[in-house]
């Protein structure tokens, strides 16, 4: 039985992400359409800027435009289920071709950012909360406090003065590029540069990924540490003020394993929708990680598409971090059903 | 009720200075204040000057209370050092970066926050709270398109909206107008449904009192509170938002000086030689907005009962 409500629990969850999607498409549909309110200002969008008006005119025909809104709809989610997301105009290369070449690159350092931060968070956010009101607390929260009020762009400066500049002549670290140029990329296997390298055996390569990718991973991990660790401290304060706990203590349990075991475990639950939080909030620091270290990712794809006044690109690049956050919620959910049994009933 | 609705009324500026007492128990909300106050002072002061300089088309107001004009170009002063007549150094033209901070501080971090909340505020109580009171369809449409607004961050979502919007700085308030409401409508429907609950609702609603009545005297007033404690939060969520849209090149005026575009021209060309032209705008965006998480987190303590009072 148990088996099976699980699968039930699984399939509801992915329709809601479906759904979710689906909504996404929506809202960026519509927001589109109200600010390009006539055909031939959306086809500039498909066309580029610099297009003539019986360029705009060929593809109002070709896309159906002009039809009604209802049509285009069901026009554009075919279109982005068959996984063309039109042509770029500066590129010249369809849009999911170049954002598929662009996205591992960010996820590859954005992902690992991410994991620190959660054990890291947590860590300290446990720290934190056990040792409430004492200076070690203070000093947690003044951390996160600091990190969580500074704009990204500022930690990436720190983060470069620090390792790259005071500390360059021990660490060596390169502050721009995602890997040395002068390396050939690895034949394409997963389209994971990283991945594909290892595969490959091509071991200069991975080390000179993996040193680039050090800045730009600690930038986005200090700056989502500071939300998640202040979250992580809440609950752990919520569950170490609830009766269970209490009832550990009074069982004669030591301090160390009512909150490191009883209480950790516990806090565990809520965090992992944090952690969903903490995947989205973390594409900002990318975007901002990139453009400061001139990381060749999405971020650097979205400074250049908004500098060439390249709209169509940053549209469908917010598309792709909706999909991956939705993919991410979806895991979470999971993630969820599986540590809290309750929420498989219900 | 009613007697603590008047009290409530009656001594609106001595509530204020409780408030003020309140928050100064806590030396951190007391900094946070203290940024807070400066930060609405300067903002108020200097934005009047800068409009007054422009209706009377007397550039030269806009400078009064800055040690230069920010705008001087002085090509034989480029890259100074901090000192004593430069206290953050100049860019490279020459520019004082003091006298630049100072002068975009109304426009670039006062205004997009003050328009964004209050709209966000204005939306958001006026879609959640319906969507709490009446509930049904209406209810479930909006949820769903929070839902659909809030599966990207409201960042990454502006910077699409304001690029289909040109890029441009109205176009950037724009679209933090359109992105930042839904997370309102969320606490304000989630408050409405708690106070929709409550005896007096009932008792107005078999009175009879008028939809309007019924939104403002009875579920806005009610509902206010917790969301004035987070929307103190935003402001500095809004600045920092704000600011790394400019940072990457979203939002500018030609000319202008802008937080976070200075901040990016001195880390695209001046860092770290030059650390100064990039570190004191990101620093003085960084103070702004921890003034306001200090006070925020102060505000949301005493309201929601955690701190002794």
């Amino acid at each position: 039985m148990a088996g099976r409500d699980f699968a039930i629990f699984v399939i509801r969850r992915f329709i809601n992400a479906v759904i979710t999607l689906l909504l996404l498409l929506l809202l960026m549909f519509i927001l589109v359409h109200a600010i390009y309110t006539t055909p031939i200002a959306l086809a500039r969008l498909y066309a580029g800027p610099h297009s003539t008006m019986a360029q705009l005119e060929a593809i109002v025909k070709e896309y159906h435009l002009d039809a009604p809104i209802y049509v285009q709809f069901i026009n554009y989610l075919i279109n982005v289920f068959s996984g063309n997301l039109g042509y770029d105009p500066i590129y010249k290369e369809p849009e999911a071709y170049i954002i598929m070449h662009y996205l591992p690159i960010t996820l590859t350092f954005m992902i690992p950012a991410v994991i620190l931060t959660v054990l890291v968070g947590t860590a300290l956010g446990a720290v934190a909360a056990s040792n409430r009101n004492k200076w070690i607390d203070y000093a947690i929260r003044a951390f996160y406090i600091f990190t969580w009020s500074s704009p990204p762009y500022f930690i990436a400066l720190l983060v470069l003065l620090v390792f790259a500049f005071w500390l360059g002549p021990y660490t060596h670290l390169p502050t721009s590029g995602y890997v040395n140029p002068l390396l050939s990329r690895p034949k394409v296997i997963t389209g994971w540069p990283l991945i594909d390298a290892i595969i490959d055996h091509d071991w200069s390569y991975v080390n000179s990924y993996l040193i680039h990718m050090v800045l730009p991973m600690l930038t986005v991990f200090l700056y989502s540490f500071g939300l998640y660790t202040r979250m992580a401290r809440n609950v752990t304060l919520d569950v170490l003020e609830s009766d269970f706990v209490r009832l550990a203590y009074v069982k004669g349990l030591s301090r160390r394993v009512v909150v490191y075991r009883v209480g950790l475990r516990n806090a565990l639950i809520p965090l992992v929708t944090l952690m969903v939080l903490t995947f989205a909030l973390s594409w900002t620091g990318a975007y901002v990680a990139e453009d400061v270290f001139d990381y060749h990712g999405m971020g650097y794809i979205t400074t250049v598409a908004i500098a060439g006044v390249d709209p169509l690109m940053v549209y469908d690049i917010t598309l792709f971090v909706g999909i991956s956050i939705i993919i991410a919620n979806f895991i979470a959910d999971i993630l969820y059903g599986i540590l809290d049994p309750r929420v498989r009933i219900a | 009720m009613t007697q603590q609705i008047v009290e409530k009324r009656a001594g609106l500026l001595v509530s204020f200075w409780n408030w003020v007492k309140l928050i100064s128990k806590d030396p951190a909300g007391l900094l946070g204040l203290v940024i807070v106050a400066a930060f609405v002072i300067w903002s108020l002061v200097q934005g009047i000057l800068e409009i007054l300089a422009s209706v009377l088309k007397d550039p030269r107001l806009g400078w009064l209370l800055l040690p230069y004009n920010p705008f001087a170009q002085n090509l034989a002063g480029a890259f100074q050092p901090p000192s004593w007549a430069h206290l953050m150094g100049t860019n490279y033209m020459g520019q004082d970066i003091l006298a630049r901070i100072l002068y975009s501080i109304p426009y670039s971090a006062a205004y997009p926050a003050f328009l964004v909340v209050l709209s966000a505020i204005l939306i958001g109580a006026a879609l959640g709270i319906s969507a709490g009171y009446l509930g049904g369809w209406w209810d479930e449409i909006l949820m769903r398109v929070t839902d659909a607004f809030l599966a990207v961050p409201a960042i990454i979502l502006a910077i699409v909206v304001s690029v289909l919007l040109k890029a441009s700085f109205t176009g950037m308030i724009y679209s933090f107008i359109i992105v930042w409401w839904p997370i309102y409508a969320r606490l304000f429907r989630a408050e409405t449904l708690r106070v929709k609950a409550m005896d007096y609702v009932a008792a107005a609603q078999l009175y009879g009192v008028s939809p309007i009545r019924m939104f403002f005297r009875y579920l806005f007033i009610n509902t206010i509170d917790p969301i004035i404690a987070y929307a103190m939060l935003d402001f500095g969520n809004v600045i920092l938002a704000a600011s790394i849209l400019n940072f990457i090149g979203i939002g500018l005026q030609p000319g202008l000086p802008i937080l976070g575009e200075m901040a990016s021209d001195g880390v695209s060309w001046g860092f770290p030689k030059y650390w100064w032209w990039a570190v004191f705008p990101s620093i003085s965006i960084l103070i702004i907005a921890l003034g306001f998480v200090l006070l925020g987190d102060r505000i949301q303590d005493i309201i929601g009962g955690r701190a002794a009072y």
